[in-house]
């Protein structure tokens, strides 16, 4: 209204228009109409003063709540370093779409270049013969697998076809041969590499040097083959160099559908190879599992540390089946990987799982060993309420009902104090020698692979025990030592719920997996229920066993232990043997037994008080050391107990008891 | 111009006005509240109705938390402290009946809730849902404590704090941790280089200025503002932690450097006064907690815990500092109770006072009780031969909580001030012969007690 005011102040010009205008509202002002309308154009005035007045308010709000948000002084740091980071990062992966790779095979050396930056390097004497493998991503040229098969040996090579089967297509291959790479290289196998383009490999010969890129379904990009002249001499060494072009970094990718699961899952593929279906695009394999929950579950809060190495296919394979399991509880498991290694922690994020790396200390078996205690300690630090802990391996598959087997027993190890462990392996059940799911015994010896152990014993007893770096001992045969154990026993299944898959590691070989854990017996049904399970603790136990005794029937001890027909072709029933056994730790006639019946035999296990019980040809099989043991009393008067007689010292089974 | 279609415009710019004037309302109403959440206007019109952007941000954080099952519980003292004057008030109101929005409409920067970490089941998948609900959400990790006292081991991250925005208000969630010794833990709040520093005024926040040690609270559930929320059983002994919370780690890697130096004792002999020494500690921590006596780690004890974060194997005894104001008649027959004998008593509450109880295998527990200066602290000693006093001078200093053998513990907060001025500078070089009226820097000759009064201020039982 101000501005409208001093427009009679501009008399001086155009004073004539003015005039009348004036005249004119003069006249109006006189006029009842004229009144109206001055109302009316003040009217308009005020609605439009309010309009702009509102428009202003509304953007001044705007901004306000813009600034608020957004924060109008951003830090001057944060910008920099945006800055600074987003051009060198696009240098990196942008421009550059040729990789160049160098490939070397001889005799005594490997190794594999990718852009001037060696990727594998093997000079080593007596190792690291035979093909090696290696992946690249074919958007970002990083090594996503890394493998050498020794298809000089036996069965080598189907492991290479398994894995170079599982590699996705369009992925960079790179194979070298270092040594000798031909003699057990099957068909099977050199129909593969001719599927991948190959020309030398399906007809790589003894000793014969070898040098391949290609891309798996697409192009060969480069091979270098020099033939052996002799049986006893080598092809010549042969330098690959070859130029790979990158393709984009969607060709490379799945398109998986945007969840959690595949954000983990496209993290994962994207970084290793030879997982197979986890990384198809088509059909991936689930990485979530959601397992029946249990009912009454006691082992919910219970941790689960898991011991791993640099295995991680077997780490992967393990977790699966642990997922599985009904009754787990995914944030209960922490992993521990011994050494800074990176696949494995790749496979533990796959499964969202947490994991935590291990500076290795000591050497060989102190290492583990340092590693165990270690995980423990942190195990018991993570979960400060818990009262005990579950200890697994990565070369073990869970049963399904591995927690449910748990939650029926574990109330033992907190009312028995005799007791040392629950374990879910039976060194003694084997696919002839257990039976019953149900079934749980007492034993002396600790199995490990898959076990409970009680905080307080780890705490009071073990921790500050604890063998240090320089003694070069197993964790596990420390356990079992006297001074530990302490007259404890273990609580075991008839049937174990854990399998030992586990080939390469630290004391084990093929050899020895195929005679002592292939042949194993693993439960696969789900939520058995326990029998009995009170009678396990020690008085209970006791009672037991001298039942089953008296029930026994004894066998007939004139025959021979060995053959097949020392048990009768009955079913059901329960059958008796004295062996001599002289004294507590005289295990003559056992360990021969144990041999012929082909359970384990390299060290006394799963007895308890001069028994062992295991099943044969469905009966209960129980076995008694005479007269070392308290239930020899049992022994009819006329029987004599069996003797075997160990056989003359010669070289024994390979290789020391398997870590358990 | 027909007058008509004057008529038409005026109705329509009458309508289009009224409109806009509806809008000014609306807006203004907006403004006012939202410059109350920034803290910029103090005006009086705090008592806004359920639309204030607080109560709106707390709101869907409720709503948030309560659809994914994460158990979060209220810790804001500033609202658990209103609740807690009105606390019947609050017990009494029954669902939605609230008229009045009373709590969670106070003006302020943030509020703080809790959560148990191991009863967090799907982290990310609440992450993402916090921010597609429109939350701006800042994590803030670091390293887990829980594994720094053990040689060598590197793990994933953990999560310590969460600040989530909506508008001008932010939830602070912090993440507490459970540790050894029964306590709740969370994290310092350090913001790494690429954070907004400006993203909330962090310096308001009412955690995470220093990692701090809670009591695990139990907690009940109530109805505040129209909104069910978990608060502690007890507010007004969370709140009175709060203050006084303060957590400072023990310093493993230079305890590991101690003993790559020096090397540990793994007798059997130093591993049982260990254990005993432990066990002594543990059972005093009882005690005094049941009397309600505030007491830290003292004299060698500390030292061990700064020094090795382990129970020096050659001392003999376990020592615990108290304030005199704390002292309480009773300890001395607590103790008893607990089946720790007095040995000896110095001195006497006004001036010197020293008590000594008598641990299983002859480990000796005493307690020195520290008198307040305008400018030191000190505590007394007595020779009992010849009646002599010491007084041994400290520097000032509070109290925080550290983790020691399984515990919960006090300690000085000032520890390396404590500790040179007990020891000297040369702390580090382990000494085993120690004499405790000649030995410590900061002792003092103070006189000789009165032959009259030996009675009562030298006491050996």
């Amino acid at each position: 209204m101000d501005d409208w005011k001093p427009s009679s102040l501009i008399k001086p010009f155009g004073a004539r228009k003015k005039r009348s205008w004036y005249l004119t509202w003069k006249y109006k002002l006189t006029n009842q109409r004229a009144l109206r309308r001055f109302c009316q154009t003040g009217a308009v005035l005020f609605l439009l003063v309010t309009v702009i007045v509102n428009i202003k308010l509304i953007l001044d709000t705007r901004r306000a709540i813009s600034e608020a948000n957004g924060d109008s002084e951003p830090e001057q740091d944060y910008d920099e370093a945006l800055g600074r980071l987003e051009p060198s990062r696009r240098r990196g992966s942008g421009p550059r779409r040729v990789l160049d790779v160098e490939v070397y095979s001889s005799r005594s050396k490997v190794y594999v270049a990718v852009d001037g930056t060696t990727v594998l390097e093997d000079e080593a004497r007596e190792q690291g013969r035979g093909i090696h493998v290696i992946v690249l991503n074919q958007a970002t040229g990083h090594v996503m697998a890394k493998r050498v098969f020794d298809t000089y040996s036996p069965h080598e090579d189907e492991a290479m076809v398994l894995f170079l089967n599982m590699v996705a297509p369009g992925r960079v291959l790179i194979c070298t041969v270092k040594d000798e790479g031909s003699f057990h290289l099957k068909d099977t196998a050199k129909a593969l590499l001719r599927s991948l383009g190959s020309q030398a490999g399906p007809a790589l010969g003894w000793r014969d040097t070898w040098a391949f890129v290609g891309r798996k379904g697409g192009p060969v990009l480069g091979e270098k083959h020099s033939k052996s002249p002799a049986l006893s001499s080598w092809g010549d060494p042969v330098l690959l160099k070859t130029d790979v072009p990158l393709s984009s970094a969607e060709e490379a990718e799945c398109h998986w559908a945007d969840t959690e699961l595949n954000r983990r899952r496209r993290r994962f593929c994207s970084k290793v190879e030879g997982y197979g279906s986890v990384c198809s695009c088509k059909d991936p394999t689930p990485i979530e599992f959601s397992p029946d929950p249990l009912p009454d579950n006691k082992v919910l809060n219970v941790p689960v540390a898991v011991i791993a190495g640099n295995r991680p296919n077997y780490l992967y394979r393990m977790l699966r089946s642990l997922l599985s399991a009904q009754g787990v509880s995914p944030q209960m498991i922490t992993v521990f990987i011994d050494g800074y290694y990176e696949e494995p922690m790749d496979v533990v994020a796959l499964f969202g799982l947490r994991g935590i790396q291990h500076t290795p200390i000591s050497i060989k078996n102190a290492r583990v060993s340092q590693h165990y205690k270690a995980s423990l300690t942190a195990t018991f630090n993570l979960f400060p309420e818990a009262r005990f802990a579950v200890v697994l391996e990565e070369d073990l598959d869970i049963a399904v009902d591995f927690f449910s087997f748990l939650s029926q027993s574990i109330h033992l190890l907190e009312e028995d104090d005799s007791l040392y462990c629950i374990s879910a392996w039976n060194d003694q059940g084997y696919e002839h020698t257990a039976e019953d799911p149900a079934l749980l015994y007492r034993v002396e010896t600790m199995p490990g692979l898959g076990w409970v152990l009680r905080k307080s014993l780890y705490k009071e007893e073990l921790e500050p025990k604890w063998p240090t770096p320089e003694k070069l001992w197993d964790w596990d045969m420390w356990m079992r030592m006297p001074e530990q154990r302490r007259g404890r026993e273990c609580i075991i299944p008839d049937v174990s719920r854990s399998y030992h898959f586990g080939i390469v590691g630290l004391n084990m070989n093929g050899y020895f997996h195929e005679a002592y854990f292939k042949k194993h017996k693993f439960n696969t049904v789900p939520g058995v229920q326990l029998r009995n399970v009170d009678s396990l603790k020690k008085e209970a136990y006791e009672a037991e066993i001298h039942r089953l005794l008296s029930e026994a029937e004894v066998l007939d001890h004139s025959k021979n232990p060995c053959e097949d027909s020392f048990l009768p072709d009955t079913e059901g029933h329960t059958y008796v043997a004295f062996i001599r056994m002289e004294k507590d730790d005289d295990f003559i006639t056992w360990t021969q037994l144990a041999k012929c019946l082909h359970i384990w035999d390299l060290d006394v296990r799963g007895n308890h008080r001069g028994l062992w019980r295991l099943f044969r040809k469905k009966n209960h099989f129980l076995v008694v050391g005479v007269p070392a043991s308290p239930y020899s009393v049992k022994k009819p008067p006329s029987i004599i107990p069996i003797f075997l007689e160990p056989p003359p010292k010669e070289e024994g089974a390979p290789g020391a008891a398997e870590q358990t | 111009m027909s007058r008509i279609n004057k008529n038409v415009i005026l109705a329509l710019l009458t309508l289009t006005s009224s409109a806009f004037l509806l809008f000014q309302l609306y807006y203004y109403k907006h403004y006012i509240s939202a410059k109350n959440g920034a803290g910029v206007s103090k005006s009086k019109g705090n008592r806004i109705g359920f639309d204030s952007t607080q109560w709106r941000a707390v709101k869907k954080f409720v709503m948030l938390t309560s659809s994914q099952n994460v158990p979060v519980f209220l810790i804001d003292p500033l609202i658990l402290e209103l609740i807690n004057k009105d606390f019947e008030q609050v017990k009494n109101i029954s669902h939605g009946s609230t008229s009045e929005c009373k709590f969670f409409c106070v003006p302020r920067d943030f509020t703080a809730f809790a959560l148990r970490y191991h009863l967090w089941k799907n982290e990310e998948g609440w992450f993402r849902t916090a921010e597609n609900m429109g939350f701006q959400c800042l994590k803030v990790e670091s390293k887990d404590p829980r594994l720094d006292g053990i040689d060598s081991l590197s793990g994933t991250e953990i999560p310590l704090h969460y600040i989530c925005r909506l508008a001008n208000h932010a939830i602070h969630l912090v993440v507490f941790h459970e540790r050894s010794g029964n306590y709740l833990w969370h994290g310092h709040l350090r913001l790494k280089g690429r954070v907004d520093r400006k993203f909330v005024p962090f310096r308001k926040l009412q955690f995470g200025r220093y990692p701090g040690a809670f009591d695990r609270p139990e907690l009940q559930q109530i109805t505040v503002d129209g909104l069910e929320v978990l608060i502690p059983k007890d507010p007004v002994h969370f709140l009175e932690e709060i203050p006084h919370s303060r957590f400072i780690e023990c310093r493993y890697k230079e305890a590991r450097a101690f003993f790559q130096q020096y090397l540990d004792d793994n007798t059997v002999e130093a591993m049982a006064f260990q254990k005993s020494a432990k066990e002594l500690l543990q059972l005093a921590a009882r005690t005094l907690k049941k009397l309600g006596v505030r007491f830290w780690l003292s004299s060698g004890t500390c030292l061990g815990w700064y020094r090795q974060c382990n129970i020096i194997p050659y001392s003999k005894d376990v020592d615990l500092g108290i304030f005199i104001q704390d002292y309480k008649s009773d300890i001395i027959s607590a103790f008893q109770d607990v089946g720790l004998p007095l040995k000896h008593k110095f001195g006497k509450v006004e001036d010197s006072l020293e008590l000594s109880f008598q641990g299983k295998d002859d480990v000796k527990l005493d307690i020195f009780f520290f008198y307040e200066e305008t400018d030191h602290m000190w505590n007394g000693g007595t020779q009992a031969k010849t009646g002599k006093k010491f007084k041994y001078l400290f520097p000032k200093f509070t109290l925080c909580w550290t983790e020691f053998v399984d515990m919960k513990i006090h300690v000085p907060c000032e520890t390396i001030d404590y500790i040179e001025a007990n020891y000297g500078k040369t702390w580090k070089i382990p000494v085993k012969t120690w004499d405790w009226k000649r030995s410590p820097p900061n002792v003092r000759p103070n006189g000789v007690w009165p032959i009259s009064e030996w009675d009562e201020v030298i006491q050996l039982y």
